[in-house]
């Protein structure tokens, strides 16, 4: 971490050219990364990433430079290198900046730090996953294990006087197990996480997980492909979300709406969805894997209103977006590492419990498709289009749970999709993802109870209906 | 501190702690880009950065660790940490630090252009504003245009306590151009993607007028009937395929049970008209290199030949359980991740037939010219893919509509053994791996 005084010169060299806000972030990131295959560990790694990034503003023209030699000498020399960019005048100004350290309030709180725990107690939390699988089923004929932790302190200090320093714990274990029939395989995926330390693993049962991912892959290798058609489609709570997060969530995010970028642009106050669909963005809830204490920006992560009873009540915002928007920012922005400048993201993201349950979904399903698991998704925030995977799915027909079928993706258009939200369960739930986006990959949960869709385009490999 | 003196401190405190070999992983970066939007720089990055992965023989298994921060403290951590992630390891495949190719296999690679570390900062933003304004002009229905440009140069230094000392520099510029346009309330986006070491061959109307048109073809349009169609498959949507399946053709996913083609060297996987060609010296792409993330000399390979498996591909350890030589395809997909394998540049050899006689040959089919969601709709190890798709409707060997709304779904080593034609159209321009224009006998097509 950099001293005050140093931070201080860093942001006064970053306005030397007569920009109007300079900020600095510094990361120093501990993280390890097992690996198991077939009950062996094959590959462990530990390291520490350490870096500078430095941002500079003047109205909406915006440098961003980063580097990891940490000499004075130098990061003076990059913050005037970003000075120059922004503009060729140099000006003089007398600032002083008097930092405000924020004692951000903790929302997740940490218990047993990676570094407290020897590696092999890591790997025999693997190994027990990896046996839970394994000893699923006989078609089991592969399991992998991948274990995660990362222990990141960040020191944030802009020239408007803010000065945080957070630190940021998060532990992951990927399950994917493989399933073998003849020369087909099948694979099913589980994988828990948290910001949290090692006590994660206390609060959960890692066989269950394990189980679980093999269930998956089991069902499906024994599963015909799905059917291809417009159909009514059930998509299960938890990691169900990703529906909302690609239909929705980022074309949500200032990054496309600031621009008008966004099929959302512009709209709010307006219906978009069903009335039985309210979502909000969530950085606040304790220790979930989206979680914030601050923002990349320093800001104190909140919990924001996107959708009410349909309308659209309001966007994710980050300091640089907000100026074009001409909005405060919103506690979303964020950044992979100091190798990316940050921008409005997502954090914990799901639609809210409605007042059907799920049996009563299925039941009033004469024909459709049931979507137990979702895999990932993509959207093109400027058509709204988007697409997903569904891992495990059935069939329902005469409001039954049918046969399972493989291979399904959804397709469709966000703005479309929720309108054509018209039941919503009440058994809200979260699962663990990787977001990809301008700002790099970083942990964001997704979520929502058991939801129909009335139609949907389902791509299968069976022509039939 | 100097990258050489701290590999010598790394190796002595190594040795003391009991390593028997050890390797120094040196990748170090320097990286601009600008984007403007609406005539305003809206981003600008200017970076530099370097990182050491080291690892290590001990007891006979290889333990791992890295660092971005290159002082004296650093040392006794990473040798700390590589001891204790070799003290887990419990695959009993040996691995090895490498002694070296012989002198005369490391090929010749010229990687970096000091022409391009002559172009000025100035010269690109006024590059950029340039392929933005020219875009805008093109049609009144375009809404929004998006354009960035960056260039990078580096260098990959391997040291090791076998005696191997090797560096590879190289630079290369790369960038795109995003075009959104409206019609109503109908809205489309198409991209044009550019890369080369060779500044002066980015012309600004031709990437404008790319973008800008292909997003104009798309404006109204329309699903269609679900069935079984012919289906062309745009090169850079082939190049996609190819991508996406590569993994296939590793002997490490072999060995882990994770690919289909298995005891599959030597029989035919694909139509006799597919060759793929895994070419490491192409001095034009930026993957380009003498020597592999071991340090094993890189040489050209034909992976797939007229449909024949002819080879996987093989870093020290997957050549060492197969009882072959490594390929010098071992991977480290930063510096600071395990050793793994994958391709250099992978290809599927052109044919002869350009991209406008494929179209003709269509009957009533389709040109697929975007798949989206490859990373969760496809399965690198069971071959299947459902992907959501748009491209063009052709009767009669002509385009009469967009379509959209569609997703195209199959097993890839089935549709590759289903190959009509191969046009003569191979373009790299994101990424390694390219391939031509492929039309696909029959696809499920899954729309209205």
């Amino acid at each position: 971490m950099l001293a005050k005084p140093l931070l201080e010169d860093i942001l006064l060299a970053g306005l030397s050219t007569g920009g109007d806000f300079a900020e600095v972030f510094v990361e120093d990131r501990f993280s390890t990364i097992l690996s198991m295959i077939g009950g062996k560990v094959d590959s462990g790694v530990s390291g520490r990433d350490y870096g500078i990034g430095v941002r500079i503003l003047k109205g909406t023209n915006y440098v961003y430079a980063y580097t990891n030699d940490y000499s004075r000498d130098n990061l003076i020399k990059v913050a005037k290198e970003a000075a120059a960019a922004i503009s060729p005048e140099t000006i003089s100004r007398n600032i002083t900046l008097s930092f405000m350290k924020d004692e951000p309030l903790l929302i997740n709180p940490i218990r047993i730090y990676p570094h407290e725990i020897v590696k092999q107690d890591k790997v025999s939390l693997m190994a027990r996953a990896y046996h839970a699988a394994k000893e699923y089923d006989p078609v089991i004929s592969q399991v992998m294990v991948r274990y995660f932790d990362e222990d990141q302190k960040v020191q944030i200090a802009n020239s408007l006087g803010l000065y945080v320093e957070d630190q940021r714990v998060r532990t992951r274990t990927a399950i994917t197990a493989i399933a073998s029939k003849g020369p087909e395989k099948q694979s099913g995926t589980y994988a828990p996480g948290a910001h949290m330390g090692f006590e994660f693993y206390d609060n959960i049962k890692i066989e269950d997980y394990a189980q679980e991912a093999a269930r998956i892959a089991t069902t499906m290798i024994h599963a015909p492909y799905a059917p291809s058609g417009r159909i009514p489609v059930i998509i299960d709570n938890e990691f169900g979300g990703v529906i909302f997060h690609e239909a929705c969530g980022h074309s949500l995010e200032a990054t496309s709406v600031a621009k008008k970028t966004s099929v959302f642009a512009d709209k709010l106050g307006e219906k978009i969805a069903s009335s039985v669909v309210s979502a909000v963005d969530d950085g606040t809830i304790p220790n979930a894997w989206g979680s914030l204490n601050v923002d990349d920006e320093g800001h104190v992560s909140q919990r924001n209103l996107l959708i009410e009873a349909g309308v659209l009540k309001g966007y994710m915002v980050d300091l640089y977006n907000g100026r074009r928007m001409n909005v405060p920012a919103t506690g979303n922005s964020r950044r992979q590492s100091y190798k990316f400048a940050p921008t409005s993201r997502m954090t914990n993201t799901f639609i809210l419990p409605g007042s059907h349950t799920r049996e009563e979904i299925i039941a009033s399903t004469e024909y459709g498709l049931f979507a137990r698991y979702m895999g990932g998704g993509s959207v093109n925030p400027a058509t709204g289009e988007f697409n997903f995977a569904v891992n495990e799915g059935y069939m329902v027909r005469n409001g039954k749970l049918a046969e399972p079928v493989r291979g399904a993706t959804l397709i469709g258009q966000g703005s479309d999709v929720l309108l054509k939200i018209d039941m919503v369960a009440d058994n809200l739930a979260c699962g663990q993802g990787m977001c990809g986006s301008i700002s790099g990959s970083l942990p964001a949960d997704v979520g929502q109870p058991t939801i129909r869709v009335s139609e949907m385009i389902v791509g299968g490999r069976k022509g039939d209906k | 501190m100097e990258v050489k003196v701290f590999a010598e401190k790394l190796f002595a405190a190594g040795r003391e702690m009991g390593f028997d070999a050890m390797e120094a992983y040196v990748a170090s970066r320097n990286l601009f880009r600008v984007g403007v939007f609406k005539s305003e720089i809206d981003s600008y990055t200017l970076a530099q950065s370097r990182g050491l992965s080291f690892r290590g023989l001990i007891n006979g298994r290889m333990g791992y660790s890295f660092t971005e921060n290159l002082s004296a403290d650093s040392v006794a951590l990473l040798v700390d940490d590589a001891r204790a992630n070799a003290a887990v390891i419990d695959s009993e495949d040996p691995e090895e630090i490498f002694g070296g190719s012989p002198e005369a296999t490391y090929a010749d690679i010229c990687s970096f252009s000091p022409a391009l570390e002559q172009v000025l900062a100035a010269e690109k933003i006024t590059w950029v504003k340039e392929v933005e304004q020219k875009a805008y002009g093109l049609d009144v229905r375009v809404s929004t245009v998006q354009v960035s440009l960056g260039n990078s140069s580096g260098e990959t230094m391997l040291m090791n306590t076998k005696g191997l000392n090797l560096a590879h520099q190289g630079n290369f510029a790369d960038g795109y151009v995003a075009a959104v346009v409206k019609e109503g309330e109908d809205t489309k986006s198409a991209y044009a993607f550019f890369s080369s070491r060779d500044f002066s061959r980015f012309d600004p109307a031709t990437l404008a007028k790319e973008a800008v048109e292909e997003a104009i073809s798309l404006l109204g349009a329309a699903s269609i009937e679900s069935g079984q169609y012919p289906v062309l498959l745009r090169h850079d949507v082939a190049g996609e395929f190819l991508a996406t399946f590569a993994s296939s053709f590793s002997a490490e996913a072999v060995q882990k049970g994770l690919s289909l083609l298995k005891d599959k060297q030597g029989e035919q996987i694909m139509s006799s008209n597919i060759t793929i060609i895994d070419d490491p010296h192409m001095p034009e792409r930026p993957n380009s290199a003498p020597f592999d993330a071991e340090g094993v000399a890189t040489a050209a390979k034909e992976v797939v030949l007229a449909g024949r498996l002819m080879t996987l591909l093989h870093n020290l350890k997957t050549a060492k359980k197969d009882g072959v030589n490594s390929t010098g395809n071992a991977y480290k997909m930063a510096f600071n991740a395990p050793v793994t394998v994958a391709p250099t540049n992978l290809y599927i050899q052109p044919g002869k037939r350009d991209y406008a006689d494929l179209v003709a040959h269509i009957e009533h089919g389709l040109i697929i010219i975007a798949v989206q969601g490859t990373h969760s709709g496809a399965n690198p190890v069971s071959g299947d893919f459902s992907l959501s798709a748009y491209g063009y409707l052709v009767r009669g060997g002509q385009v009469v509509r967009p379509v959209n709304q569609v997703t195209i779904a199959g097993n890839f080593f089935k549709m590759l053994s289903d190959v009509q034609e191969v046009g003569n159209d191979l373009h790299f321009k994101m990424g390694s791996i390219a391939a031509p224009s492929l039309l696909i006998g029959s696809l499920a097509v899954s729309g209205k």
